[in-house]
């Protein structure tokens, strides 16, 4: 409680009045009716909001209204952005109005598109779950959109850049206007039409909200879910997110984001691949030798068996020749011969397979060969890339203490450039 | 569609021979086998890489009654 002694002046009370309501006021849409509409010769506007049981003083100045859309008018139902102010002189309260927008314009498109999202939350279109991985690879990529406009030159060059490879197949539609419903559903038929393609960027340029309404319409987005491939919306906007956004498979703020999205980067494909060539060379050839060297091993092990056995044998035989008559002998050259007979026909039996996976060694190291960036490597060369796989080429791109791979025949080595 | 393996399964299957190639006590009959395989995937998967040419077409509707695709090349 205050006491006498302590009383305010009527200022400090209006300036506390006036931090009161000013303060963390952030901006507010109003809806309401316009009553005592007047504009003075200055430019500015004064109304009041009103509803049933209220009515707020409002101002509009005058580099608002220089961007009205219409005149206020005495009656009119609108929309109303704005922010409470205190005039300290008199501790009056008014609402300073930043934007008017007539009510039965967005009441109808707001209603519309309420409508709209509620049918297809019904049916279930509008579930994340029903929504479809792009292909790893889509190179085949339909694009639905018009052909007079920039969307269309930004997908292809931003398409053709990530992937030189790539085949687009344009299907021409109106994007906005009364024709682009019925237009957008028919492309997306005959995209439906189309071989093997592997997924489909819908989308236009940047526009007004009120350009976006073809993105909004039921049967569009009934066509999109019904679309046999994934889709991807691209409808260039800032802030509006339109039921076809939320129906698509994914959702690319830009025609280019949607190109981004949609292909992969050749380079980085292009630098894995040679790397699985790399593993898959070393990994194929140390299987090779150490079977090799298995070989090798196992045929000297039996040479030195047989040999042995044989010369077992023969000391054998010639013991008994000293102690046995000469009636024996004639028996002991029999398992002699058979033992001669025996390692004729072991040696070429032996050889046979080697000789088959030398040849098929021979077959695929020429196979390899062939296969340009590992023969390269295979005559000395290396190759050094980055941490995401980039090919490093000139001496600029090794500034000292990089961290980079070398890539030689059989297989990588870290790498780090040390002061020249 | 087509009866040769995309791109993309090219390269999994790589990954994936690779992967059992690290295996030391693979018998080698079933290593060079898959070391064969490995080089046709790489072939085939470096071919599809080197098409360089980008094909940008209009797909176009016919207006008669049997309402074929056509396909235009398109300017960019």
């Amino acid at each position: 409680m205050s006491t006498p002694d302590e009383a305010w002046s009527v200022s400090k009370l209006a300036r506390a009045i006036k931090r009161q309501v000013e303060d963390g006021m952030e901006p507010v849409w109003v809806r309401g009716e316009l009553v005592g509409v007047k504009r003075y010769p200055s430019g500015h506007w004064y109304f009041g909001l009103r509803d049933e049981a209220a009515k707020v003083d409002c101002t509009l100045w005058k580099g608002v209204a220089s961007r009205l859309a219409a005149p206020l008018e005495e009656g009119q139902e609108v929309f109303a952005l704005g922010t409470a102010n205190v005039w300290e002189e008199r501790t009056a309260l008014r609402f300073n109005v930043t934007r008017v927008v007539a009510a039965a314009g967005i009441g109808a498109a707001a209603q519309a598109f309420e409508r709209t999202k509620q049918a297809l939350l019904t049916d279930g279109l509008l579930d994340p779950a029903r929504k479809r991985p792009l292909p790893p690879f889509p190179l085949r990529i339909a694009v639905i959109t018009s052909i007079a406009g920039a969307a269309v030159h930004d997908i292809i060059t931003v398409a053709t850049r990530r992937w030189p490879g790539v085949e687009l197949f344009v299907v021409n539609s109106a994007v906005q206007g009364e024709a682009a419903p019925a237009e957008l559903v028919a492309a997306l038929r005959t995209v439906a039409r189309l071989d093997a393609i592997d997924c489909c960027i819908v989308g236009r340029g940047g526009g007004a909200r009120e350009d976006l309404a073809a993105f909004n319409d039921e049967a569009v987005c009934r066509a999109i879910a019904a679309c046999p491939v994934p889709v991807i919306s691209a409808v260039g906007h800032e802030v509006d997110v339109t039921l076809a956004d939320l129906v698509a498979d994914l959702r690319a703020a830009t025609p280019s984001q949607a190109a981004e999205f949609a292909l992969p980067d050749r380079q980085a494909v292009q630098a894995r691949l040679l790397s699985l060539g790399s593993s898959l060379f070393g990994q194929g050839m140390s299987h090779v030798s150490s079977a090799q060297e298995r070989l090798v091993r196992t045929r000297e092990r039996m040479g030195s068996a047989l040999l042995e056995q044989l010369r077992g044998t023969e000391r054998r035989l010639l013991q008994l020749d000293g102690t046995l008559p000469r009636a024996l002998e004639r028996h002991a050259r029999i398992p002699r011969e058979r033992l001669a007979r025996l390692e004729a026909r072991l040696a070429p039996a032996m050889e046979r397979p080697m000789a088959r996976d030398r040849a098929r060694l021979g077959r695929l190291a020429g196979q390899l060969d062939a296969l340009s960036p590992l023969a390269v490597l295979g005559r000395g060369y290396a190759m050094a890339r980055d941490d995401e796989g980039r090919l490093l080429r000139r001496r600029a791109d090794f500034p000292s203490g990089t961290r980079f791979t070398l890539t030689v025949a059989d297989g990588t080595i870290a790498a780090r450039t040390e002061d020249a | 569609m087509t009866d040769t393996p995309t791109l993309g399964q090219d390269l999994s299957r790589l990954e994936e021979i690779v992967r059992r190639l690290e295996d030391d006590d693979l018998a080698l009959e079933a290593a060079l086998a898959l070391f064969e395989e490995g080089v046709t995937r790489l072939k085939s998967a470096q071919g599809r890489l080197a098409v360089a040419e980008a094909r940008v077409m209009q797909v176009l509707q016919d207006t008669e009654q049997s309402g074929a695709l056509r396909l235009e090349p398109l300017d960019g």
